[in-house]
């Protein structure tokens, strides 16, 4: 079958592009070209379980409020860019539609989004957005996403290894060091604390924690700041858990945080950097792990809460959107008031509306509490740069990470690579 | 004997139907034979037209271009002439790592495959019916899986903290420490050549196995009566009387571990974070796709396509030429 399947998918994606291209000829104008009483909005499918419901809500809602009609399409995350990028080319984008937080400034910068500060300002929320998102979605000082929704990453740990070592949840870096040693003493087979090669995510906050930057702009051109002193010493610390205490494991090398989570759920870690979607994964995985592990904001170097990277969506307005206040109406419905809140309590997000949150602030439960305050006070952005998903595509920061942990390269000279890597795409010149 | 005799009348009656229309005419004749291949031809050829060659002048076109996100917004051409191709030619990281990657790789794999396809063949040859059976079902059954599964299963097999290896390695005391294979380049592609060649053997062994059984029996037991060991009759008559099916086998096998993806892509570090491990696939896959870079992705693909185009006909030529003598 191998041979057969690489010819036939060979064949398969050329009638595709035919199909596609066909079906971008049969359907123009299906976006933007209708009258103003439908709205057309695309959404990623798997955030909210119940997600037919929860629309049909919204659209009875919407009716009611706009007298126009909602158009809801479901897009798998894994082939929407391509859908983006394709309708982009054909002018058949929707009015609406969910952008993952990295993609907003690569379709701003492509022209296809239309800016929002206006209507923003006009609704007055500006200053109750989540600035991690706000942040992402601004691109050459002007937003183009609606802060929908997000989640964050932060330091989980397993409590009942941490009862038996002995040992509180770290606040400063000392401690999480002094926790990861005592971790291994008391369990030699098992990993004190995960850290994974092939996520960047779970790089930057030790970066950011140590004072350092990943990348600015300046004027027109992007920095990397990742062999700056600070970044060194925030992954000098991060790594040398791994490569000169060996709390980690050699498997972690080039783990991805899909690894870290199948191995936390094992029961084989002590701690690791994972996002505040996990819980729920991790239980479903290993309902022995249940009551069993709890998170803290990821420590600053010497105390308080290191940045980590929102991870999440905007709801963008489309350029070739026909009426855009409608388009606004059904933006502000999502993404502020009680749809937002439905929104992300179902699908165990955070919202993108700071006054959202207070009741999730006051939460005891140790899995969303944590959470809930790196959140609102260690959120951070990488660099908004529409040029971004090519350093990911490129896996820099995964490079160097990999190179220092499997010992091939120190500290000074991967970051350097992968700083000199990042400036380079980050403005253009792949 | 006497069954076979009706058929006799009826294609003697019809020579002189042909000799009918041999009067009717010289040239609209021949022009109508040079016409009817070519007519019948014609909607599979269009087919292939729309199908292929368009689709490949669209790339050859998208390859002189600095082709990305903005041009496909707008619709507009950015053409640049051959600088796709200068940067292709004049990166470091492509003679040092990719081309070796993926050439060293290919014929490891092609020598690989072939062989021990071949040594299967030879042992399917040799069995009863029952076995042979039995035996082509289970190869049958690695052939079936898709890359994407079976790359997996030898991921979970080599994994570093859980994997039967380390394990296996470790009890016998063997190995102090787990080690992670996929860190280092040579480890990485032994794993890989393991993939690969459990993936492309049954294909060898099948299509060779047809070829043997159709060497005459005669040829070998006239060999063996001569005095010929089973190495001698194996290389001096089966071998050159199944120079085209080798032929076939070796020329498919190369193209298709030159273009040799899932079975990378998919191990851990080898998206592109392990640089030493890039071969030509996951390259251009990083370079064009994950940057938005179609026009330089399409003028890899065509270098690719010229490249794996010379080796055929190379290869072809070569075995030709042996025929001939």
């Amino acid at each position: 079958m191998n041979r057969t399947m690489r010819r036939s998918v060979a064949v398969t994606t050329g009638a595709v592009v035919l199909a596609a291209s066909v079906a971008a000829c049969g359907s123009g104008g299906e976006g933007g070209g209708e009258s103003a009483d439908s709205l057309s909005v695309w959404i990623m499918q798997g955030t909210n379980p119940d997600a037919d419901a929860f629309f049909d809500e919204v659209a009875t809602a919407f009716e009611e409020e706009t007298g126009a009609t909602l158009d809801v399409q479901f897009v798998e995350w894994g082939d929407a860019h391509d859908r983006f990028v394709t309708s982009i080319a054909g002018g058949t984008t929707p009015d609406v539609a969910e952008t993952g937080t990295t993609w907003t400034p690569e379709f701003a910068d492509a022209g296809a989004l239309a800016p929002l500060d206006e209507y923003v300002s006009d609704a007055g929320v500006t200053d109750d957005l989540v600035e991690g998102l706000v942040e992402a979605g601004t691109y050459d000082e002007q937003l183009y996403g609606m802060p929908w929704y997000a989640g964050v990453r932060s330091l989980v740990y397993n409590t009942e290894m941490f009862e038996q070592a002995g040992v509180e949840a770290p606040t400063t870096w000392d401690e999480l060091e002094d926790a990861a040693a005592a971790l291994k003493e008391e369990f030699p087979d098992k990993v004190a604390v995960a850290v994974p090669g092939d996520a960047e995510f779970t790089v930057y906050p030790w970066v950011w924690g140590a004072g350092g930057e990943v990348a600015t702009l300046d004027g027109d051109t992007w920095t990397s700041h990742l062999d700056s002193p600070e970044s060194q010493e925030g992954i000098a610390f991060w790594t040398g858990l791994a490569t000169e205490g060996g709390y980690s494991s050699t498997g972690a090398t080039t783990w991805r945080e899909t690894d870290v989570l199948d191995a936390f759920a094992a029961g084989d870690v002590g701690m690791a950097v994972m996002g505040s979607w996990t819980p729920g994964a991790i239980v479903e995985a290993n309902a022995d792990m249940e009551g069993r592990f709890a998170a803290v904001p990821i420590p600053g170097k010497d105390g308080g809460i290191a940045p980590s990277v929102l991870g999440g969506s905007h709801l963008s307005m489309f350029e070739t959107a026909q009426d855009k206040d409608l388009a606004w109406a059904f933006l502000e419905m999502m993404t502020t008031g009680e749809f937002a809140q439905q929104w992300a309590e179902q699908s165990g997000y955070f919202p993108g509306q700071v006054s959202l949150l207070d009741e999730t602030l006051a939460s005891t439960d140790p899995l969303v509490a944590p959470f809930a305050e790196q959140f609102v006070d260690g959120g951070a952005s990488v660099p908004a740069a529409p040029t971004y998903g090519a350093v990911q595509a490129k896996l820099t920061t995964s490079t160097m990470m990999q190179s220092i942990l499997s010992g091939e390269q120190d500290v000074a000279t991967a970051s350097a690579a992968a700083a000199e890597e990042m400036t380079k795409i980050l403005n253009g010149a792949g | 004997m006497t069954a076979q005799a009706p058929p006799t009348p009826r294609s003697s009656g019809q020579a002189p139907a042909g000799a009918g229309r041999a009067a009717a005419g010289w040239s609209s004749r021949t022009r109508a034979a040079v016409a009817r291949p070519w007519l019948l031809l014609a909607p599979a050829l269009l087919v292939l037209a729309v199908l292929l060659l368009w689709p490949l002048v669209r790339v050859f076109l998208f390859s002189l271009q600095d082709y990305g996100l903005r041009e496909i917004t707008t619709g507009e051409p950015n053409w640049i002439g051959l600088r796709n191709y200068g940067e292709i030619l004049t990166a470091p990281e492509l003679w040092t790592v990719v081309l070796p990657n993926t050439v060293g790789f290919a014929v490891l794999s092609v020598a690989g495959t072939v062989a021990f396809g071949t040594a299967v063949a030879v042992l399917l040859a040799s069995l009863g019916p029952f076995w042979r059976t039995v035996t082509s079902s289970a190869i049958m059954a690695a052939w079936a899986m898709p890359a994407v599964t079976g790359t997996y299963v030898w991921v979970w097999i080599f994994d570093a903290d859980r994997g039967v290896f380390n394990d296996t390695l470790m009890n016998l005391g063997l190995l102090d420490d787990p080690t992670n294979w996929f860190t280092n380049r040579w480890t990485f592609y032994a794993i890989v050549l393991l993939n690969v060649i459990h993936h492309g053997f049954p294909f060898v062994a099948v299509t060779v196995l047809a070829g043997l059984l159709g060497v005459p029996k005669e040829m070998l037991e006239a060999a063996e009566m001569d005095g010929a060991g089973a190495f001698r009759r194996f290389f001096s008559i089966v071998v050159p009387q199944l120079r085209q099916v080798f032929a076939v086998v070796i020329i498919l096998s190369t193209i298709w571990d030159f273009k040799v993806f899932a079975q990378v892509y998919l191990m851990p570090g080898g998206a592109g974070s392990n640089r030493s491990v890039l071969n030509l696939g996951v390259w251009s896959y990083v370079e064009s796709f994950g940057q938005n870079r179609y026009g330089f992705g399409s003028a890899i693909a065509v270098l690719l396509t010229l490249l794996l185009l010379v080796i055929t006909a190379v290869y072809v030529r070569t075995v030709l030429a042996e025929e001939e003598r």
